[in-house]
């Protein structure tokens, strides 16, 4: 963990590391025996699905729960469903996993049509949302948000990530590949991408708008990237969506270049594994892989009480489970030992103002905070900006007072959403029944 | 699925600095060091008793009104000791224990724990304990008074008595070598002006105090002292006199800058500071008290809900939906 430096003068610097100019060839992990893959939708239990325990599926089966349903995986291997459950995500999230036993002969080669011709979204949409680095493709379905700037993040939002730019620094070629193949599916010309400002790009990709992004974290965060190189402002509440600007991994396109190329869904995710030392390691994992597989090939032992944390660690999500599986957007793995892991209190604030200095959205986090903890969340919205932050964690990374700020946001804003939706079924209630009333009349 | 391993389940960040409360009292309690132990080398061991037992006092009035309120106990964020030691470092050396008893008793509970504890007073708890005893013992704070038996190898007058009563003239009396150096008459904690100005450095340098506050209260100081002296120079002391007497350079660093009762903006920041130098120089010249100090940051403490809301707009704020 990092601590504070001895001079506090300054706002404290977490910089972003830099990938380095050769890496080590990323640790395969073997397929396993019992695969994990995790959809995006509720399980109701009204209602019939079409996969059902004992089904067989290929490879390359796109699965999905109901006959309607938008949401999809894809089947990395030939095998038997053994389980459809529901899964309890973070806030009350819900989705569905699937386990599929794997037939213990595996073919890999398939070659799949389906999403090439024609070259245009609705296929990809149909089929390719599912691949490594989970490329947007729904972004673009909306008729109301036209999308006219695409984003490649060839730098990663969170500390000690790698994986986007191992993507930058190995797979240039491909990327340039993958580029030309989403400007013909997108129809989309104005295409940036973003690139540590310490990383040199080997040559100046035609047609490319190259952002330099910070080493000083949060500098690649979308929403600064937005502000920063896009001199454009994502309204509070809102999404860069709303902006038309859509944010693409470079691990996105580069599959995308594969799938086309090889007629063939992809389905190895590179992941960076951070171990309890701190130490980096590149995995390559067929998605749906449970990452007690990755820690036992890399000899890292969760014990009783440590943390382990999908994603990074200022906006990573702690999970409860060793069988939480490889997903498309997983970028990384850090796993705590519990005598790192950081104190939370129940003080109150005591306005020392360092998380206002460090916010990069000139939240009033100290007023904040303090109508979150009552739960006011309107008010807070309101009048204290609880919209406008960007879930960077400096505020709780710097709280002299150890109060989990970023925790009440989060709840703050789905408290929220809640609240707002909760009225519009009321006000939709009432008008309903006006109009009847007046029909009566 | 399998019987496992319970993990920590929390939200991001997983990583903290490592500030603590407790650690920027620890801070703070150091940084006052070079000047209450000069203090104590001054004034000998009736100054180490009322530091000592300012101190414990605040402490045991904390214990107690947690006890009483059914409250987590709270004094290990070391919070009432640097009241305590703020309150003892504010006394003459002389003070007699009951004044200690009732002025932490004031501090800490009134000034502090009825609002709701720490981090919600309105007003700097010290200062609240300073106000009370000042007002209602006035004879306690007359330096002159209270040190009378001392034997002092340099003037023994206290300087902002001895320019409230006999206007610039006093100020040739004091050679302002002594007055850096602490070789004044005044309270425990305050007349080492030059450990003040370090224990503040220290803190700036460290990021545990406001350093918006610190300097702009002591450019306010400056600032209107100069303007009084360049309107009436033979009525009114320079600026660094008015700098290194009296609880300025204490109020400056460790007074105003009392975290709950002081803005978290930059702007407010510089208004609060200043207005409170202008305010300590306004009732210093014009006031009836001769140290205006105290009185001057409780009513900064006041405007400051008011001020804090001069503050940046927020990002995405007032952007309509494009």
């Amino acid at each position: 963990m990092i601590k504070r430096a001895f001079i506090g003068l300054t706002a404290p610097r977490l910089e972003y590391d830099l990938v380095e100019p050769d890496p080590k060839v990323p640790e395969t992990i073997p397929i396993p025996p019992r695969l994990i893959l995790l959809l995006n939708e509720r399980l109701d239990s009204t209602k019939e699905t079409i996969l059902k325990k004992g089904s067989m599926v290929k490879n390359g089966d796109r699965l999905c729960l109901y006959r309607d349903s938008t949401e999809y995986v894809l089947s990395p291997v030939n095998g038997t469903i053994t389980s459809i459950a529901s899964y309890t995500g973070d806030l009350g999230t819900y989705s569905t996993y699937f386990i599929i036993e794997k037939e213990p002969l595996y073919d890999e080669k398939k070659t799949v049509t389906e999403f090439t011709s024609p070259v245009e979204i609705d296929p990809a949409n149909r089929f390719l949302r599912a691949l490594p680095g989970s490329p947007p493709f729904n972004a673009f379905m909306n008729p109301d948000k036209k999308i006219q700037t695409i984003v490649i993040t060839g730098t990663d939002e969170d500390l000690l990530s790698d994986t986007h730019q191992y993507f930058l620094a190995n797979h240039l070629d491909e990327m340039n590949q993958g580029i030309k193949i989403l400007k013909q599916i997108t129809g989309i010309d104005q295409i940036a991408l973003t690139i540590p400002e310490k990383f040199k790009l080997p040559e100046q990709p035609e047609g490319l708008q190259i952002f330099k992004i910070s080493s000083l974290y949060p500098g690649a965060i979308p929403e600064m990237i937005i502000k920063d190189h896009l001199n454009k402002v994502v309204p509070a509440g809102g999404k860069p969506e709303d902006l038309g600007i859509c944010f693409i991994s470079s691990e996105a396109v580069v599959s995308i270049a594969r799938a086309y190329k090889g007629k063939k869904f992809i389905y190895d995710k590179l992941i960076s594994v951070i171990d309890k030392e701190g130490t980096k390691t590149m995995v390559r994992a067929i998605l749906g892989t449970p990452i007690h597989r990755i820690f036992r090939q890399l000899n890292i032992t969760a014990s009783e009480k440590d943390r382990i944390v999908i994603g990074g660690p200022m906006k990573g999500l702690a999970s409860y489970t060793l069988y939480q599986p490889v997903l498309p957007d997983m970028d990384t793995i850090m796993i705590q030992d519990k005598k790192d892991i950081s104190h939370v209190s129940d003080y109150p604030c005591i306005n020392c103002g360092k998380c206002v200095k460090v916010c990069p959205a000139h939240i009033p986090v100290n007023l904040l905070v303090r109508f979150l903890e009552a739960g006011l969340y309107e008010e807070s919205a309101d009048s204290y900006d609880l919209e406008s932050c960007i879930e960077c964690g400096m505020c709780a990374y710097v709280c002299t007072a150890e109060i989990p700020i970023l925790q009440y946001i989060r709840l703050g804003r789905h408290e929220l959403l809640k609240i707002r939706s909760d009225r519009e079924d009321s006000d939709r209630e009432d008008s309903d029944r006006e109009e009847e009333e007046a029909a009566n009349a | 699925m399998h019987n496992q391993n319970r993990y920590t389940v929390s939200n991001a960040p997983f990583w903290h600095d490592g500030d603590r409360i407790a650690k920027t009292n620890y801070n703070i309690m150091l940084a006052t060091l070079p000047a209450v132990i000069f203090g104590i080398i001054m004034f000998g061991l009736p100054a180490l008793g009322v530091i000592a037992f300012s101190m414990s006092t605040a402490m045991i009035w904390e214990l107690l009104f947690n006890l009483v309120s059914k409250r987590s106990i709270s004094i290990g964020d070391c919070n009432a000791a640097v009241i305590g030691l703020f309150f003892g470092m504010m006394l003459p050396a002389t003070a007699p224990w009951w004044i200690v008893v009732v002025g932490t008793f004031m501090s800490v509970v009134v000034g502090k724990e009825i609002y709701g504890g720490i981090g919600a007073n309105p007003f700097n708890p010290t200062l609240i304990g300073i106000a009370a005893t000042m007002l209602s013992w006035k004879t306690y704070f007359d330096f002159d008074a209270a040190l009378v038996n001392y034997n002092f190898s340099f003037k023994a007058l206290y300087p902002l008595g001895a320019l409230k009563h006999q206007g610039h003239a006093a100020v040739d009396l004091f050679s302002m070598s002594n007055l850096i150096m602490g070789k004044q008459v005044g309270a425990i904690g305050t007349v080492f002006g030059l450990g003040l100005i370090i224990g503040g450095v220290y803190l700036i340098l460290r990021g545990y105090i406001k350093w918006e506050v610190s300097i702009s209260y002591i450019a306010g100081i400056i600032i209107t002292a100069l303007i009084f002296r360049m309107a009436k120079p033979d009525l009114y002391a320079g600026p660094m006199f008015h700098l290194f007497t009296g609880y300025t350079l204490f109020g400056a660093f460790f007074l105003a800058t009392e975290t709950s009762s002081s803005p978290v903006n930059l702007i407010p920041m510089l208004i609060y500071g200043l207005t409170g130098g202008i305010l300590t120089i306004l009732i210093r010249n014009i006031g009836a008290y001769p140290d205006g100090t105290v009185f001057a940051i409780l009513i900064i403490n006041l405007i400051n809900p008011l001020i804090d809301k001069i503050r940046p707009k927020a990002l995405g704020r007032g952007v309509s939906n494009a």
